[in-house]
Formats: structure tokens, sequence, C-alpha cells
């Protein structure tokens, strides 16, 4: 079709013959979103769960995290499954901090959001006190169906359909970039 | 009488005349007392009547148990004996600050038990090559498993200000205490527990996460 | 300790000549794709071959005694399968078994059969996870699926019984929770007669390999001597020929009625260490059909109803079981004081709880004897002398899990 048509006809038309319109940030969130590879931050029992969830009957590659890169350099997504010990929380801020941006934590299961059944002296309370977590997984441990709604849930963040707490949509690089 | 019954007979015979054992079943199983001096011989003598393989190497702390005079802590070695299968239990009762002689030397697989025991108890080995931390963070200071050191339970915050004393709320369950909930800012206007006192109040910056 | 095996390649003072140099000290995790679990080795490394090894453990410490201490009897239970996650029931039954010898419970004889039916089935699960993963280290990625396909399977079978895929809170002290469902033993039988020609499967993928069989054959042998000098226990021991099985010399659970033999190899070579956890799996599946096929109808709790719950139906006509169920609810039981000590076999080697009593609602001293926190002193033995690599196959076939390591 000449290129005048592209000033003339009716975009439904034109997106009937194969043009999409979007905006530049919509394209990159969208590209972003369904590639989020995850680091291996297998800490306990969840881990077992993470594993399962890659595999042949719940397959997360098929949305988008293909692979789990064991550098942080090459990660996207932090997945702390499991219960995180005091003595390993400056292990997974130096792992988190090696991540480059944009990057996202999902914490998994009850002992990675809350401290679970572990209220003692050993186990940190709340990943969100060491890293800034953006999906919150209930579960122990969480079945893999539930690990995969998270990460589809974050890839919704990550297109920018994020919500502050009054129900007001945020825009959209706000909704998922922190410090 | 089977192998194992005369391996135990003559271990725990040898222990009694030549090391100063005292004998304590517990449960069925042999438990034998040994004097902490004695305890390396001891361990050397039954490696070799044919207990060879050092099971575990354990403390409990008695400070807690109801009637208990004498020394604080106890120290349990767990010894095996694969051909005979018999199984032995020593024991060396040891005070607050007391150290006790390390097998570590002659027998690797106590290695890292009696460092665990040394990092939850804080019960010294003597001799032991490497007696360090294993498993607490490096900067926790004192010994979890000791009974004065606290659980180090953090309350339970709800939403709407209400929150749970895990020690308190245990202790109502358990008919030891009346139980609690506290309420952040002080008591809920018109509510007093039986004894009419006061529910305990969250000061601010106290409590959710650690 | 062992003197270096023939593979070494250190240079000698000879060849060595002025060429001065020194060992590198690298460290290897807790973060690291190829150690089971947050496991920190310190290495000291001559060019590729491994001098001394040094586990930095406690990443995962989570004061499980200590919790333990703090709740009651029954409630423990709920803590004891998140040590050993991949072999969660052997933990529940190794604590059951302990509480109910210090209460002199007497289990019917339909929980035993079912207790030791999940436990194998949950073993063979360890050994699938085990295998899978320890292919997966070596870099063989198809074989981890395959075995995973399995493992959903089994975790399907206890999901059914239990409600939850992992971590199950089925068995309770004095027998089980709740009966087995309708079904249980058509999907269980279903699972028993495919599986052994999966093994054969799994097992066609990687024997005749020459990567792995290079990669396994005579690496990181770990003779009886040493292995009896660092006390490992378990399959790993008895590839290196130390023939014990808890579950042969000190039978708990029934284990003496059920006909089964103990896979032991002689070489201690990671090779041989895959074998027999292999051969394991048959024999796990031989005793969980033997239990399967003899299971009865009866009852699955001990009736004594200071220890176990009466029936639901019961607290509608009767006032003691009312009362009874208030107190065991609330407070729980009170076991006489003493202390108990109970060995068993988890996939890991011996795994047993000593339990301390003072009489009172919660226990006074819980502890776990876990296999994996001296099969973990194993690694060094095994790889000094060999190359880095082979200290990768020999902390997988190990099969550490860091749960039980740390508690």
């Amino acid at each position: 079709m000449a290129m005048k048509d592209l000033f003339e006809k009716d975009f439904m038309e034109l997106e009937r013959d194969g043009i999409l319109f979007t905006t530049l940030s919509k394209l990159v969130a969208w590209g972003r979103s369904k590639s989020i590879y995850p680091v291996t931050f297998g800490l306990a029992c969840c881990a077992l769960e993470m594993m399962q969830s890659t595999n042949s009957r719940n397959d997360m590659a098929r949305m988008g995290s293909e692979v789990f890169r064991a550098s942080p350099r090459q990660a996207d997504v932090m997945i702390v499954a499991g219960r995180l010990s005091k003595k390993m929380a400056p292990v997974m801020r130096r792992v988190y901090e090696q991540m480059p941006e944009p990057k996202w934590v999902i914490s998994m299961g009850a002992c990675a959001s809350s401290g679970g059944m572990f209220n003692n002296y050993a186990i940190v309370q709340n990943v969100d006190s060491v890293v800034p977590v953006d999906v919150f997984v209930p579960g122990c441990p969480p079945r893999p169906e539930a690990l995969v709604y998270a990460v589809l849930q974050l890839q919704k963040k990550v297109q920018g359909e994020t919500f502050d707490k009054d129900g007001v949509q945020l825009p959209m690089v706000e909704g998922w970039t922190r410090s | 009488m089977n192998p194992a019954e005369r391996l135990i007979a003559d271990a725990v015979t040898m222990l009694t005349e030549d090391l100063a054992g005292e004998r304590s079943d517990q449960f069925g199983e042999p438990h034998v007392m040994l004097p902490a001096s004695n305890i390396q011989e001891a361990v050397r003598r039954l490696r070799a009547a044919g207990f060879d393989l050092l099971a575990d190497v354990m403390a409990i702390d008695w400070s807690d148990y109801p009637g208990h005079s004498g020394p604080r802590f106890t120290v349990v070695y767990n010894l095996y004996s694969i051909e005979t299968v018999a199984r032995l239990f020593l024991r060396v009762n040891v005070e607050d600050g007391q150290a006790v002689p390390s097998i570590t030397p002659q027998w690797r697989a106590a290695g890292f038990m009696e460092r665990e025991v040394y990092d939850l108890f804080g019960i010294e080995f003597e001799g032991h090559p490497d007696l360090r931390k294993l498993v607490t963070p490096e900067d926790l200071e004192g010994h979890p498993l000791r009974k004065d050191f606290p659980i180090g339970e953090t309350p339970t915050l709800f939403n709407e200000g209400r929150f749970l004393d895990p020690a308190s709320f245990r202790a109502g369950m358990l008919g030891t205490d009346a139980g609690r909930t506290g309420w952040v800012g002080g008591a809920r206007k018109g509510v007093k527990s039986e004894q009419g006192r006061e529910p305990a109040a969250l000061e601010s910056g106290e409590g959710g996460e650690a | 300790m062992s003197d270096l095996p023939p593979r070494a390649t250190v240079l000698s003072e000879e060849s060595r000549g002025d060429f001065s140099t020194k060992l590198m000290r690298i460290n290897v995790g807790p973060v690291h794709p190829a150690t089971h679990g947050v496991l920190r080795l310190v290495v000291d490394l001559d060019g590729e071959t491994v001098m001394g090894v040094q586990p930095r453990i406690g990443y995962l410490h989570t004061g499980f005694e200590k919790t333990m201490e703090n709740r009651t009897w029954q409630q423990v239970i709920t803590y004891t399968n998140r040590m050993d996650y991949a072999h969660a029931l052997g933990h529940d039954l190794a604590y059951v078994l302990a509480a109910e010898k210090l209460l002199d419970a007497r289990v019917p004889e339909r929980a035993q059969r079912i207790r030791v039916l999940l436990t194998e089935l949950n073993r063979i699960a360890s050994h699938l996870l085990g295998l899978g993963t320890s292919l997966l280290d070596m870099g063989a990625l198809t074989p981890f699926f395959y075995t995973m396909r399995e493992r959903d399977k089994i975790l399907d079978i206890l999901e059914m019984v239990s409600g939850v895929r992992m971590n199950y809170g089925y068995f309770r002290v004095g027998g089980l929770s709740r009966d087995v469902p309708e079904g249980f033993e058509a999907m269980v039988q279903a699972f028993i007669n495919e599986f052994p020609e999966r093994l054969e499967e799994y097992l066609a993928m990687f024997a005749d390999n020459p990567i792995w069989v290079n990669r396994t054959k005579g690496v990181g042998v770990v003779s009886r001597e040493t292995a009896l000098e660092v006390g490992l226990t378990g399959p790993s021991a008895r590839a290196s020929g130390i023939n014990y099985d808890v579950r042969k010399a000190r039978p708990y659970s029934g284990y003496e009625d059920y006909d089964f033999e103990v896979p032991v190899a002689e070489e201690g070579d990671a090779r041989q260490r895959f074998v027999v956890r292999a051969k394991e799996m048959e024999q796990s599946l031989r005793i969980a059909q033997q239990a399967l096929v003899r299971l009865e109808p009866g009852p699955i709790r001990d009736p004594d109803r200071r220890i176990s719950l009466p029936e639901r139906h019961e607290l509608e006509t009767s006032m003691e079981a009312v009362i009874f169920h208030f107190k065991l609810v609330t407070e729980g039981f009170h076991p006489p004081k003493g202390e108990v000590y109970l060995p068993t076999e988890s996939a890991r080697g011996e795994l047993g709880y000593y339990l301390v009593s003072d009489g009172g609602s919660m226990p006074y001293r819980v502890k776990v004897r876990t296999p994996s926190l001296v099969n973990v002193q194993a690694i060094e033995p095994a790889s000094i002398g060999g190359t880095f690599a082979d200290m990768v196959v020999n902390i997988a076939t190990m099969d550490p899990v860091m749960g039980d390591v740390d508690k």
C-alpha cells in the first residue's frame, strides 16, 4: 500500500492490513514483560516448587521466563524462594544490587513474605526490609501454578497495569520503578 | 546374649571399672555417665572395641528442668557399632564455663558436631582444631539454644491495630495464663481481661517486621 | 587422610623447579547454580586441582530446635518436615516414632503400613530429585525434566492424601491425621505399575553415555575407612562399602516384615553413588507394593484417649470424649519424663530424633541428628586431588539438603 494511505485511512483498517500503533514506552514495556529471566535464588522448600514450575507440567518458560540465569548480571527478577535467614540477608542484598535495572523481586512463600511459621531470632520477618518486593506469593509452599500466576501478575505490573491503594491506575513507569 | 548385648556389657564394664563411669539407662538404651577428663580415652577404647560410627554429639541445658540440681549441661555422645547393631550413649555433665576435651583430633566426624554444640550452647571443646561459630550469623552474640536466650519473637501486627504477642498467646492456649490480645496504643474502650488488668500495649516503633 | 588418587595432576617438586606457585583460595556459593541450596565452600585450588575444601554453612539456619521447644508435642510435626524438604515424611516418621516410644503408644497396623508406603514413595521422589539435579549440575538438562515428571506423579498421590504437595502434616503422634481417600490404592497401583519402565528410561539416558561415565567413574572416591572417619551414612556410605541401613539393622514401624534388599557397592566413587540410589528406588518400590497389598481396613490412630483425639461422632454422646478433646486441643498430651532416641533411615542417611521430656506439654529439648550435617564433612576427602568439576559432581552425589544441614 502506498505511503499516503497511512495518513488517510482509518486506523482500524490499517490494523487489519497489519500495521499496529503504539507508544514507545508501551512497546518497551511489552518487550520487557514477556522475557523476564529469574536469577537462581532458591533457598529452601519453595525452591523445589520453583523447580517444579519449570517442568513439563507447569511450564514457566512459555510465560517468557525461559532460563534461570545463574549470574545476576543477566537476570531481571529475583524470586526469593524460601526462608531468608539473617546470615543470608547481606548476601541477598549483594545479589540484588548486582542485578542491572530494571529489576523486580517476587517474594515467594510465607517465609519470605512474613517470616512464615518461623517467628524467631534467625529468620528475617519480611524480605521487603532487605529488598523492595513487587509481588508477594502466599503459600507454604505455593503451588507451581501460584508462582506462574505471580509471574503473570508481575508481567501486568511491568506493562503498566498497576493500581495504588485507592484503586487509581498509576502511570506506567512509576508503577514499576523503585529504588 | 547376642553380640550386641555382649559388646555393650563389655563396654559398660570397661567404662565403670577403669574410667569412673556410672550406668544410667534411658528408656531401655544404655547410657553411661563419665567425667569430662575421661571422655577421650573412653572414645578411643570404644572405637577399638568395635563402635565404629560416631552418630552424634549433642548437649542439653537443664536450667529449666523441674527439679534438676547439678551441672547445667550434659553433652551426650552417640556411638554405634555397625557389625553388631549396638548403640551406646556417653554422658558428660559440665558446668557453665567448663571445657570438655575434644574428640575431633581422633575422630573427624565430631568436627562439625562439636562446633555446632559450641555455637548453640557455648560449651568449649579443648583441642578442637577449628572451634568457631558454625550456623549462626557472625554478628549474633550469645548462644541461642541456652534456655536464657530469648527466642526472639516479634509480635504479629494486624491492620486495624490489633497485635498478638506470641508468647502470651501460647501461654493462654496452655492454660498457664489468661492470654491476651493487645491493641496498639492501649486498650479498646471498655475492654479488660478477667484479672482486671489492661491488655499489653504495643509501644510505637515496635512490632511488624524485624 | 587418603593418598591422592591416580587422577591427581599436581606438579611434583622436581618438575616444578624454580616455578613457585601459591594456592588460590576461592569462594564457591552460597548463591551458586551447582551447590544444592545455600552451601558455601572455601576451596583452595592449585590450578584446577582442589587441595582443600572448607564448608561454611549456616545460611539457612532457622532455629528449628529452639522453636520446637516452644510448641506442643503435636504442633512440632508442622516443623519437622521443613528441615529435609526433599524427604519430608522421613522426618515426620522419625519424630512421631520417637514420641510414640516416649508415650508407649500402640499404633495400629493400617497406620503403620500407610506410613511405610508413603515414606517409601517420598524416598523415591527424593532420589528422583537428587538424580535429576545431579545430572543438571553435570550439564545434562533433559533427564531433569523426565525425573520431575515422575516426581509430580508422586506429589499428586501425596496431595491426594494430605492436601499439600510438599511439607505434609499427615502423620500424628499415635497414627495418622485421617484415613486415605477413595481411589488412593488405584492411583498408587497405577504408579507402581508404570514406574519400573520409567526408571529404565532414565537409566538409558545416561548409563552408557561416555561423558557421564567419564565424569563419574573413579571420581570422588571415598574409601570405607574414610567414610567411617567422617561419619558418613546413607546411600553415599553404602556406595563405599558400609552395609548400614537402619531399616534392616533396627527395624521400626514394621520394616522387618517387608522383603527388600539393601544395595551396597565397593568402589565408593560418584558412579556407584548414582547406581546405589537408582537401585534403592527399585527396592523402595518393592516395599511400597508390599505395603499396598497388605492394607486392610482398620483404625488409623491409637485408641488411647490421652494421646489421640476421639472420633467426632463420639463428641455428641460422651462427656469424657469432650473433655479429652478439649484437653488435647488446648494443651496437648504430657509424655512421661525421660530421654529417647530413635534412629530411622532417611533418603540421606541415619536420621534420629533425640527427645527430652520434662513431663510438660512441650518438648524440653529436641535434637535432630540430621544426616546431611555429617555428610557435608565428606565432601572434603572426596574432592581433594580431583579437579574443580569433580568437586561439583561430589557435592551433587553426596546429596545434601541445606535445610537438613543448618536446621
